[in-house]
């Protein structure tokens, strides 16, 4: 049975960059495949990425408009091979905010047919972002996103960053952020991501402070592929 | 306030409520799109107002009727749409109505593409739209430099009635990165006796009219002579350019915008390589820093010049007049959206040495 990961969250929240690093890590496991469902944006999409991807053996599924820069959004059928019965493990990388999630409505007849244990939805958080800074920007994205989605949540996650200038003071940001917003919708907190120095860090100071190991979970390590800092912008463009 | 993770759009659009904007009418193209998103999102929860209009020519006459009755409003786009949008700025500049314009610049001419370009320096410098009108041009070259420049566009627009153009680019438009926000919940707003506020049936002041139409010559002459003396105080006191390492160069390079920021790198490799180079970044492009230009030639240790930019050449010419033939100055430059590297450059000014 295959494994079904879905990303949601609010625009630039690191859905995307997040979706990268855990296919690549679960396709050492077994045949891994990552669907680009992102209908926000022509650019910085997972689809880009196709250079990293394919021979780290993740198998994408990207919409014919992407890489294209045309803004015609249409989804391609092959996104329901997806659905078909095997092994391994399917990543969903949705677009920002719920505009973005419309794009998983219509495979709500899918998504029914996934065993509950096998369906894995999370929300991710990043509070240095302007528009999820605090807990009801979140929770009302969150409510929002549950909505259009048609799927209910199982996990959030804290990706706290603020690029490259990220320490794990950010990190602790998320955590009481991710925290409360548990607290509120019943919603466990799934993992905590970040760079694995910012990830070491942050351990350390949950240690000493003794943060609650509950609001913290999975460490996830993250290698920056997505993000276009000023020097990646001038050799690769938009 | 502590630091956010914002693309450049984002913050653009906080940075203006920051100043006070509260009304915003614009039309979607990319790359700039992120604009109107943030500001319908953020404008109602500030009691603005955000409303996307039809086209670009009804969301810039919307602008002209809010800045007419004396609100701070913005509006924004990218080449082409900003091209709809210019028989609107004239009208604008004829009515003396101050009003803020974002341009995200994206490769033209027609639909181009949708990357980052400086092909319309003479559309937002030389006029634009028709007429014997100017707007103040600034150009920011970083996301931080355009959020602090913000409040001070509201500013330079309502003091000399008069459109204010910020001329970026998609780079800065869409890179995310962290920035510092000024928050500001209460901005001072200036008086605008002039504006168009409602009727006032005790006649206790004159009433404000708004328009630029003026048929008999004398009129018009009325209002062009206004406004060239207006244009004369900001051509005096508004210009503003940065000097990076020019003092005592043996050559200076000449660009604005996201290009300034590739041209620092080269000055770095240059002075790694023992070269003295120099870089002059005219901060407004109307007013141009011509003084400031010429007096960084003047220096006996300039050689020669090199202007870079992403278009066919465009600002050289300004660089080139100011310069008036005392040094010769060579361009550098692609209209295809191509962004120079900084060691491209680099080589080039060393090419420039052997000769």
């Amino acid at each position: 049975m295959k494994e079904y990961w879905v990303l949601l969250g609010a625009f630039g929240s690191g859905k995307s960059e997040l979706a990268l690093n855990m296919a690549i890590a679960a396709a050492k496991k077994g045949p891994c495949t990552l669907v680009d469902l992102d209908v926000i944006n022509p650019y910085f999409r997972t689809s880009e990425r196709g250079d990293v991807l394919t021979p780290a053996g993740v198998e994408l599924i990207m919409p014919p408009y992407a890489l294209e820069k045309i803004e015609i959004m249409s989804l391609s059928a092959r996104v329901y091979a997806a659905f078909t019965p095997g092994e391994g493990s399917v990543f969903f990388d949705i677009g920002g905010d719920h505009v973005g999630s419309v794009a998983l409505g219509q495979y709500k007849p899918n998504f029914m047919n996934i065993p509950k244990e096998n369906l894995h939805v999370l929300f991710i958080v990043n509070p240095m972002r302007p528009t999820a800074a605090d807990l009801e920007s979140a929770y009302t994205t969150l409510e929002k996103i549950k909505f259009v989605s048609r799927l209910d949540v199982t996990g959030i996650v804290n990706n706290a960053n603020l690029a490259g200038e990220t320490d794990h003071t950010h990190l602790v940001e998320g955590y009481e952020l991710c925290k409360a917003l548990s607290e509120r919708t019943g919603i466990p907190v799934w993992g905590t991501c970040g760079m694995p120095k910012v990830l070491a860090e942050f351990d350390a100071y949950a240690k000493e402070h003794g943060l609650d190991e509950r609001y913290i979970g999975v460490r996830q390590p993250v290698t920056v592929y997505m993000h276009r800092s000023w020097d990646k912008f001038l050799t690769e463009g938009l | 306030m502590a630091k956010k993770l914002m693309k450049g759009c984002e913050a653009i659009a906080e940075a203006a409520i920051q100043a006070g904007c509260r009304y915003f009418f614009g039309y979607p193209i990319t790359p700039q799109n992120d604009i109107p998103e943030y500001m319908s999102l953020r404008l109602p929860q500030v009691g603005g107002c955000f409303l996307q209009a039809e086209s670009e020519v009804a969301a810039i006459n919307m602008v002209y009727g809010a800045g007419g009755a004396g609100a701070r409003v913005m509006t924004s786009s990218s080449s082409p749409g900003i091209s709809l949008k210019q028989e609107g700025i004239s009208t604008i500049a004829g009515a003396e109505v101050p009003c803020v314009i974002v341009n995200m610049m994206r490769g033209g001419p027609g639909l181009g593409n949708i990357q980052a370009s400086q092909g319309d320096y003479f559309q937002a410098v030389k006029g634009g739209g028709h007429g014997d009108y100017r707007s103040i041009v600034i150009a920011p070259s970083s996301i931080q430099e355009t959020v602090d420049m913000m409040p001070h566009a509201f500013d330079l627009a309502d003091e000399y009635r008069i459109p204010v153009i910020i001329l970026a680019d998609g780079l800065i438009g869409q890179m995310m990165e962290p920035v510092e926000l000024h928050m500001n919940p209460n901005p001072v707003m200036p008086e605008k006796p002039w504006a168009a506020q409602g009727w006032d049936p005790k006649g206790t002041r004159p009433r404000a009219v708004i328009n630029s139409l003026y048929i008999e010559t004398e009129d018009l002459d009325g209002l062009m002579t206004r406004l060239n003396a207006r244009y004369d105080v900001i051509r005096e006191k508004e210009v503003m350019v940065e000097k990076y390492h020019t003092e005592g160069a043996e050559f200076i390079l000449c660009a604005y915008g996201t290009v300034a920021r590739v041209c620092k790198a080269a000055v770095r490799i240059l002075e790694e390589n023992g070269i003295k180079a120099g870089l002059v970044r005219p901060i407004t492009l109307w007013p141009f820093p011509t003084k400031e230009v010429r007096e960084v030639f003047e220096q006996e240790s300039v050689k020669a010049g090199l202007t870079v930019e992403i278009s066919n050449g465009q600002m050289v010419e300004d660089i080139r007049l100011a310069v008036n033939g005392i040094k010769p100055v060579e361009f550098m430059g692609k209209g295809g959206s191509i962004i120079p590297a900084a060691e491209d450059i680099a080589e080039r000014i060393m090419q420039m040495r052997r000769a």
